[in-house]
C-alpha cells in the first residue's frame, strides 16, 4: 500500500481522478452499486492511497451519486420517502459504528485486515447483484402491524407496464436488521451498500424493484452522510482527492440517469461484475502483502 | 402486487401521503446542495493547484491539508483569511450537510402533518447524524 504505482503532477492527478470518477458515477448509477466500489480500490491500487483516505473518498462518491440521481427519483415519486426515512433509523447507527470501527482499526495499524475485509465485501456483492436480474412485481403480502401504523405503502405509475401499481411494506423487523448490517458495511468501507439495501427493500419489505432501487438510492446518501461525518471530522476525507472525485461522479451519475436510460442494466452489470471481482482480488492480495 | 387490497382501513387517519410540496422541496435541497458544494470544491481545487505548483499525487496523498480547519473556530478564521484549504473544507461540509438537510425537511413535513411516530423517527435520525459529525468524529480523531 505504501508503494506508489503512479506518481504524477497534481493537475494530471486531478484529471485522472475526474475521468475515473466519471466512469464510476456512470456505471454506478446504471447498476445501482454506487461508484465507491470502483474508486476505492483504484485509489489504493493505482495511486497508493491509504485505506482510510480511500474509504473517506468513497463516501464522497456516494453523496455525489445519491444527490445527482436522487433529485430525479424524488421528483418522479419513485423514492418512497416514508419507507426510506423509517429504515434510516437502522442504517444510520450501523454506519456510525462502522465508520468508528474503521478509524479504530486504522489507529491500531490494522489496515491490512481492512483491505482483506474490503475485498471480501466486494466479492460478496457479486452474487447478490447477479440475483437482481429479474424485474417482475413481487406477489402481494399483508402489511405487518408496524407498517400499517406508519402508513408504509404507496402507489406509482409503471411506465414499462403502463399501469398504476399499489404496494405495501411487509416484514419490517427483519428488514430493519438487514438495514443495520447494510449501514455497518457502508460505514466501514465507504460503499453505498445498495445491494444489501435493495435486498431488504425487495425481499423483506416486498416492494417492487423500481421502488426498491429508487428508495435505496435515496437512502444511501443519508447513510453515507453518517459515515462521512465521522470520517470528515476524524480527518480522513482529503478534499484535494475528494473534490475531483465528487465532480466526476456527479457528472457520470447524471449521464447515467439522463443520457443512457435505454441501456440494458443487465448488460452493464455483466460487464461490470468481472471488473469488481478483479479489483477485489487485487485488494485482497495487497492486504496479504503480495504485489 | 398490482392493486391488492391496501391496508388503508387499518391505518390511522393522520397517516397519508406527503404533500407534493415536500417532494418539490427535497428535490430543490438536493440540487442546490450538490451544486453549491461542487462550485465551492471546483473553485477551491483550482486555487489549490495554482498555489501549490510543485504538488504531486504522492505529496497530496501523504497529508490532509484541511486538518487545521475541522473545528468551527478553525474553519471560521480560515474562511475569513481566505485560506484555500478552508474553502475546500466548506465544500465538503456542504456536501455532507445536503442529505442531513433533506432529513430535516422530512422532519418538518411529518411534524406539520401531525404524524408523531414518523416525526420521532426522523428526529432520532437527525440527532444521530449530528452526533456522528460533531461528537464521534472529533472524539476518535
Amino acid at each position: 500500500m505504501a508503494r506508489l504505482w503512479f506518481r504524477v503532477d497534481l493537475a494530471v492527478f486531478v484529471v485522472l481522478l475526474i475521468l475515473v470518477a466519471i466512469a464510476a458515477g456512470l456505471v454506478g448509477s446504471l447498476t445501482g452499486l454506487g461508484g465507491g466500489v470502483i474508486v476505492i480500490p483504484l485509489l489504493v491500487i493505482l495511486f497508493g492511497a491509504s485505506i482510510p483516505i480511500a474509504i473517506g473518498t468513497g463516501f464522497v462518491t456516494i453523496l455525489a451519486t445519491s444527490s445527482a440521481t436522487g433529485a430525479a427519483y424524488v421528483r418522479d415519486r419513485l423514492s418512497d420517502l416514508r419507507i426510506g426515512m423509517f429504515l434510516e433509523i437502522a442504517t444510520v447507527p450501523g454506519a456510525l459504528i462502522g465508520a468508528t470501527a474503521t478509524v479504530f482499526l486504522t489507529h491500531a495499524n490494522l489496515q491490512s485486515a481492512l483491505l482483506i475485509a474490503l475485498g471480501v465485501v466486494l466479492l460478496a456483492i457479486i452474487p447478490g447483484s447477479l440475483a437482481r436480474r429479474h424485474i417482475e412485481l413481487p406477489p402481494p403480502l399483508p402489511s405487518d402491524a408496524r407498517a400499517q401504523r406508519l402508513g408504509l405503502k404507496g402507489e406509482y405509475h409503471d411506465a414499462a407496464l403502463d399501469q398504476d401499481i399499489s404496494y405495501n411494506a411487509a416484514r419490517t423487523s427483519p428488514a430493519l436488521g438487514v438495514m443495520f448490517g447494510a449501514g455497518l458495511v457502508s460505514g466501514m468501507f465507504g460503499i453505498g451498500g445498495g445491494v444489501f439495501k435493495v435486498l431488504a427493500l425487495e425481499r423483506f419489505l416486498n416492494l417492487p424493484m423500481k421502488i426498491a432501487t429508487a428508495t435505496s438510492n435515496f437512502m444511501i446518501g443519508v447513510t453515507a452522510a453518517a459515515g462521512a461525518g465521522v470520517m470528515l471530522a476524524a480527518g480522513y476525507v482529503n478534499p484535494v482527492v475528494a473534490a475531483p472525485v465528487a465532480v466526476g461522479t456527479a457528472f457520470g451519475a447524471y449521464l447515467g440517469s439522463r443520457v443512457l436510460p435505454g441501456l440494458q442494466n443487465r448488460t452493464v452489470r455483466l460487464l461490470f461484475l468481472p471488473v469488481i471481482a478483479a479489483l477485489a482480488i487485487e485488494v485482497i492480495l495487497r492486504g496479504f502483502g503480495l504485489p | 402486487m398490482s392493486s391488492p387490497d391496501p391496508p388503508a382501513a387499518s391505518a390511522p387517519p393522520s397517516v397519508g401521503p406527503l404533500p407534493p410540496e415536500a417532494y418539490v422541496r427535497m428535490t430543490l435541497v438536493l440540487r442546490v446542495g450538490l451544486g453549491l458544494s461542487l462550485a465551492i470544491l471546483i473553485g477551491g481545487l483550482a486555487a489549490y493547484i495554482l498555489v501549490h505548483p510543485g504538488a504531486t499525487s504522492e505529496s497530496v496523498l501523504s497529508t490532509n491539508p484541511i486538518l487545521g480547519y475541522l473545528s468551527f473556530p478553525g474553519l471560521g478564521s480560515g474562511l475569513a483569511s481566505g485560506a484555500v484549504e478552508a474553502f475546500l473544507t466548506l465544500g465538503l461540509v456542504v456536501l455532507v450537510a445536503t442529505p442531513i438537510v433533506r432529513v430535516l425537511s422530512g422532519f418538518y413535513y411529518f411534524r406539520r402533518a401531525g404524524e408523531r411516530a414518523m416525526t420521532m423517527i426522523t428526529l432520532v435520525v437527525l440527532v444521530m447524524l449530528l452526533v456522528g459529525l460533531l461528537v464521534i468524529g472529533p472524539l476518535v480523531r
